[in-house]
């Protein structure tokens, strides 16, 4: 009964749901970035997200300032935070904080399996993986020639040998492009997540079930787009389409013919949000981009979870939310070392 | 030197040397025309060369910042995908040839781009910001086009530049020193010849003067002689002589 698991909430997770409570409302404002926007130079961003929840992130940084240090260490906070709260979880908490590591895991696989194949040091790859998705097996990965041998050594023991097991068998590993590996994992994460999150039920199913069924959606969407003109057939796009969102089965089946923008557009008339995100969206100068209307749609999805309480999804969804702000701060700072201001707007608000 | 005799041998050698400087100095003087015509033909490429140097900077600037910006673009839909690019890379997609061409004489090498092989990156951003992902690829492949453009262009430059100096040494090293030089020897070929002439002239004017005095005192006897009677007009008969000679004894 949903009531019962709302009154046993906070015994195991109180703690940590009102730990990202409070992150959540140190998470920039309208105000701070009109503040950011207004700088001339990477260190009035110092000094501007001294006065935010960042404080003195970048106090020990020797001057001059560079964008790409400012992503580090924005993303060092997000690592900390997160890590501080996985380390508290128990289950079933702990589970669902894994589910949301395992879409970095597969970037830093991916990223290893083509760094091992053309014969990279392992030393240089560690470095380079996201330390959200590290698991510790990485460090054993270049024992492996090929991506089928990277399999049977070292990935069968990760959490995620059942999304290969699944979709990819042995020659398709050493064949596929790195790319379709990568959205063949991809996909059969989001299905497991989504199964995972309906068996939890409650408030997580209903919070969750929606934000993976747009991912899902915009997924499919955005690859069918990108497929046009490439060397993917149809056949190949059509098994890289999650099937946990709205679009499953007939939109999906509508996507994997079509041929060209104005068909996937047909498409999406048939879905009521969909259809306003596609509306708004166009290719000329001063539009918005269709990816920039999906991102502004994750967002308020992101920010509703937190309309409700004890449920988990407010923690996919702080994670998701505080990555938009990095993204978002790093544009602005792009746009102010490069003195290239036309487009500094083109940030997504999130409060 | 004045009073010393030349034998006519040496002023045909001095007239020989004559003729051979003139001629040297024809040839170089020609040598001098050609070569400033070159370093002009090269100087006029090399000002060409330049402006376009400058126009290309220029773009290059623009072209840069328009990429680093899609870039940036790029950056905000995927998140970081250095390494994924960086980690795919298998051999170059696009290639450098150099040609030679020729200007003035100065071959200047030439260095056009192609690509070669298939866009291993087609599939790249396929689940997010494929399209950031094509418009950064077009931007830098302009951007690697006018390197190539701007590095030959600098090449060509620097090469000329030398070119340039050694011609214009050349050129003024004739102009200044050769010439000169053998001007001043046909000069003095030329006032030896004078000097010679003149002191043939005065040579011939003191022999003609001496025997002018000779033949005068010659004539002041013979009038003394046919006034003391002695036949001088016609010459001595010696069969009318009737000296007698002393017998010669040996």
């Amino acid at each position: 009964m949903t009531g019962l698991s709302e009154l046993y909430f906070n015994i195991d997770s109180g703690y940590l749901e009102g730990l990202v409570r409070g992150f959540k409302g140190g998470i920039l404002k309208q105000n701070d970035y009109l503040n950011l926007v207004q700088c001339e130079t990477l260190d009035d961003l110092k000094l501007h997200l001294q006065s935010t929840d960042y404080g003195n992130f970048l106090a020990n940084e020797p001057s001059p300032l560079t964008v790409s240090v400012i992503d580090d260490k924005l993303k060092e906070k997000l690592v900390v935070e997160f890590q501080h709260i996985r380390n508290h979880a128990v289950e079933p908490l702990s589970t669902f904080l894994d589910y949301i590591t395992y879409s970095y895991m597969i970037d830093n696989i991916i990223l290893l399996i083509t760094g091992t194949l053309h014969s990279r040091p392992i030393t240089e790859l560690i470095p380079k993986c996201h330390p959200l998705g590290s698991f510790e097996e990485m460090e054993a990965i270049h024992i492996a020639g090929t991506p089928a041998e990277l399999y049977n050594a070292v990935l069968v023991d990760t959490p995620l040998a059942p999304f290969f097991v699944d979709c990819i068998s042995e020659q398709d590993l050493d064949e596929m492009n790195i790319e379709i590996i990568r959205n063949t994992l991809y996909k059969a994460y989001l299905e497991d997540f989504h199964v995972y999150c309906s068996e939890l039920g409650g408030a997580t199913a209903e919070v969750m079930c929606e934000i993976l069924a747009f991912e899902a959606d915009r997924r499919a969407f955005i690859i069918t787009i990108n497929s046009f003109g490439t060397e993917l057939t149809k056949d190949d796009r059509a098994k890289l389409y999650p099937r946990c969102g709205k679009l499953h089965p007939d939109g999906l089946a509508a996507l994997a013919r079509a041929d060209e923008y104005e068909q996937v557009r047909a498409v999406a008339e048939f879905y009521a949000e969909y259809k306003q995100l596609f509306d708004g969206a166009g290719n000329n100068p001063g539009d918005k981009t269709l990816e920039d209307k999906f991102f502004e749609h994750e967002v308020k999805l992101n920010v509703n979870a937190f309309m409700q309480q004890f449920h988990f999804g407010v923690f996919y969804s702080y994670v998701k939310l505080k990555e938009q702000e990095v993204r978002n701060i790093v544009w602005i700072a792009e746009c102010v070392a490069q003195r290239h201001r036309a487009k500094i707007d083109s940030y997504i608000p999130i409060l | 030197m004045a009073g010393a005799y030349k034998s006519p041998k040496a002023s045909t050698t001095y007239l020989r040397a004559q003729t051979t400087m003139k001629s040297r100095l024809a040839g170089a003087q020609k040598g001098h025309s050609l070569l400033k015509k070159k370093a002009d033909a090269l100087t006029l490429r090399f000002r060409a060369i330049l402006k376009k140097i400058i126009e290309t900077k220029v773009l290059m600037g623009e072209v840069m910042k328009e990429a680093a910006f899609s870039a940036a673009q790029a950056k905000f839909v995927i998140g970081d995908f250095n390494h994924v690019v960086l980690q795919n890379v298998t051999k170059a997609q696009t290639k450098v040839r150099s040609k030679k061409d020729n200007v003035a004489g100065v071959t200047l090498p030439v260095f056009e781009h192609y690509g070669d092989g298939s866009d291993s990156y087609e599939l790249a951003g396929l689940a997010r910001g494929g399209q950031q992902v094509s418009k950064i690829k077009k931007n830098y492949a302009k951007a690697v086009e006018l390197l190539v453009e701007l590095a030959s262009l600098q090449t060509s430059f620097i090469t000329l530049d030398e070119v340039i100096k050694i011609t214009n040494r050349r050129v003024n090293a004739i102009e200044y020193v050769i010439i000169p030089r053998i001007e001043r020897t046909l000069q003095y070929i030329i006032t030896e010849l004078d000097e010679r002439e003149r002191e043939e002239f005065f040579r011939l004017k003191k022999v003609q003067g001496k025997k002018k005095a000779i033949k005068a005192i010659a004539e002041i006897k013979r009038l003394e002689l046919k006034a003391l009677g002695v036949d001088v007009d016609n010459p001595a008969d010696m069969l009318k002589d009737t000296h007698e000679d002393e017998d010669l004894l040996f």
